[in-house]
């Protein structure tokens, strides 16, 4: 009896420690004072709505959106082939190749991002949204080839064997066998990849300049110069439509196998 | 397991070629200015930045924190852990849903709640100075401790999510066999419990433990300018005094210390294939 009361009280506290800072945010985003404040003076949506008249925030949002989305899918097209050919064949250098499309998820993003800005940017005159869109398909290729792998490896080589004797292609027994196997995999690597590339600050960093700029880099940006409750406006928002998100890929995928 | 060797390489390619010009290349530049002085190498930048207080000082804080960060997760997964896995199978995937979910949430925003709750008028201070044990607000904010509480809260999930499965793959009995033979909790903790799930504590460490020293946002945020982490104090060096070889010799610091700690993993994972 004790024990289920000690063990209650100890969830309890490490429940509110992670998720509480997540309620305060909301709660002061409807405030109706100007400060951030808790609890919030009065109850307004003021906040909320300001959130979308603010113009860098909406051409941030896209641009997140954008990297987000392309950069994603544009390291799945680079990805499963390789994570296939680590998989089903004897693949020449298979582990430096593994290593290498898996470093980006060792070396600190703020590096990856430094070193473009330096070497790709600055002398071949890249444009700094090709770099953004560059650095986040670096980072998310690694989760990328680490999930698609897993559902790989869980997936019998003898179909697509069998495809092949029976007069297939090679690239036909892919489509045809393993990509409605691995589909799963695939859209569980796009929602992690996506969340990853949207959330993420250090990688894009030194990569932003006028008009370009990822929306968590704005935001915090935009916290230097002020204190009002835009930001929490606008993370909680963020906050909902990242749970909304993986909560449908669970319901539908249940997303938590692959990852 | 298919044997063409042009084929394989052909699928691997544009993967490979990508990593190589976008990130490989360009990071070992980017570590290699560190080494240069003029036209040779040289270890002088090294040598210069380790010996200036501040940098120094730098170092240790992100250490201490990284350490102290990692210690306190462990302490806190564990209590976590040991409850959770008594759990019934459906509340126990319910408990786990919800320390996954700060995971999916904006570390800006996470961060930024710490904000309301630390700062001179926050809650922290209001309970306080209401009960009378302050007579003025207590600066926590910009400081080490909210650091501190920022990284705990970040990476926490991480260490009680492999801490979970480290315990739920160890024999159940051990435990109850333990206690019937008469050892106290403490006992059981340091003789059954503790080697039995050694491997999933030393993941749980490794992850809150890089985590801790790449951390960007929370260090920026909740330590402002004054409290620096090695992490913003590349930016700094970089944004303020365009001073690459500091940068440098920071990245190379970040990423012995990230790529020791994942070759440690590694290790751990080989000897548990081996077994």
């Amino acid at each position: 009896m004790t024990s289920r009361f000690v063990s209650s009280a100890i969830l309890t506290a490490v429940i509110t420690f992670l998720i509480g800072p997540f309620f305060i945010i909301v709660a002061a985003s409807l405030s109706a004072g100007d400060t951030l404040a808790f609890p919030p003076r009065g109850i307004s949506l003021k906040w909320v709505l300001k959130v979308f008249q603010i113009e860098s925030f909406q051409s941030s949002f896209l641009m997140s959106m954008g990297l987000a989305i392309f950069g994603t899918l544009t390291a799945l097209a680079i990805g499963t082939p390789v994570s296939y050919a680590l998989a089903r064949y004897k693949l020449p250098f298979g582990e430096t190749i593994r290593t290498a499309v898996s470093a980006p998820i060792i070396v600190p993003g703020i590096i990856v991002g430094l070193a473009l800005l330096r070497y790709l940017v600055i002398p071949f005159g890249f444009n700094l949204t090709l770099a953004l869109f560059l650095a986040h398909t670096a980072l998310v290729l690694p989760y990328a080839v680490r999930v698609v792998s897993a559902s790989m490896n869980n997936l019998r080589s003898d179909i697509e064997e069998a495809a092949v004797l029976l007069g297939c292609t090679r690239f036909g027994a892919f489509v045809r066998t393993v990509l409605p196997n691995i589909r799963g995999g695939i859209l569980a690597a796009f929602i992690l990849g996506f969340v990853t590339s949207f959330n993420q600050v250090p990688v894009s960093l030194f990569l932003s300049g006028p008009g370009v700029r990822t929306l968590p880099v704005d935001m915090l940006a935009y916290l230097e110069t002020t204190y009002d409750p835009s930001v929490a406006a606008l993370s909680a928002l963020l906050a909902f439509m990242s749970i909304g998100i993986v909560f449908l890929a669970e319901r539908f995928l249940g997303f938590s196998r692959y990852v | 397991m298919f044997q063409n060797r042009a084929e394989s390489l052909a699928l691997a390619l544009p993967a490979a070629l990508f990593a190589a010009v976008v990130f490989i290349v360009p990071v070992l530049i980017l570590l290699s200015e560190g080494l240069r002085l003029g036209g040779d190498w040289s270890l002088a930048h090294y040598v210069s930045f380790l010996s200036t207080p501040l940098n120094l000082t730098v170092f240790i804080r992100t250490l201490k924190l990284g350490a102290l960060v990692t210690v306190a997760a462990a302490v806190i997964g564990y209590a976590a852990a040991l409850c959770i896995v008594n759990l019934s199978s459906r509340n126990r995937g319910r408990m786990v849903g919800l320390i996954v979910l700060p995971l999916m949430i904006s570390p800006v925003a996470r961060t930024y709640a710490w904000i309301v709750i630390l700062g001179r008028t926050g809650i922290v201070n209001q309970a306080l100075t209401s009960i009378g044990l302050t007579d003025a607000p207590l600066r926590i904010l910009f400081s080490e401790t909210a650091i501190f509480i920022g990284l705990l809260q970040l990476f926490l999930p991480l260490m009680i999510i492999s801490l979970v499965s480290a315990l739920e793959n160890m024999p159940r009995d051990a435990i109850s066999a333990a206690r019937v033979l008469g050892a106290n909790w403490l006992q059981v903790f340091w003789k059954v419990i503790l080697p039995l799930t050694k491997e999933g504590l030393v993941i749980g460490g490794t992850l809150v433990f890089t985590g801790s020293l790449t951390a960007y946002i929370t260090p920026a945020i909740l330590g402002g300018s004054k409290v620096l982490m090695l992490e913003t104090l590349l930016y700094q060096r970089v944004t303020i005094a365009n001073d690459f070889a500091s940068a440098s010799v920071i990245a190379m610091i970040l990423i012995v210390m990230s790529f020791s700690a994942n070759l440690l993993l590694k290790r751990l994972a080989t000897a548990r294939a081996k077994r």
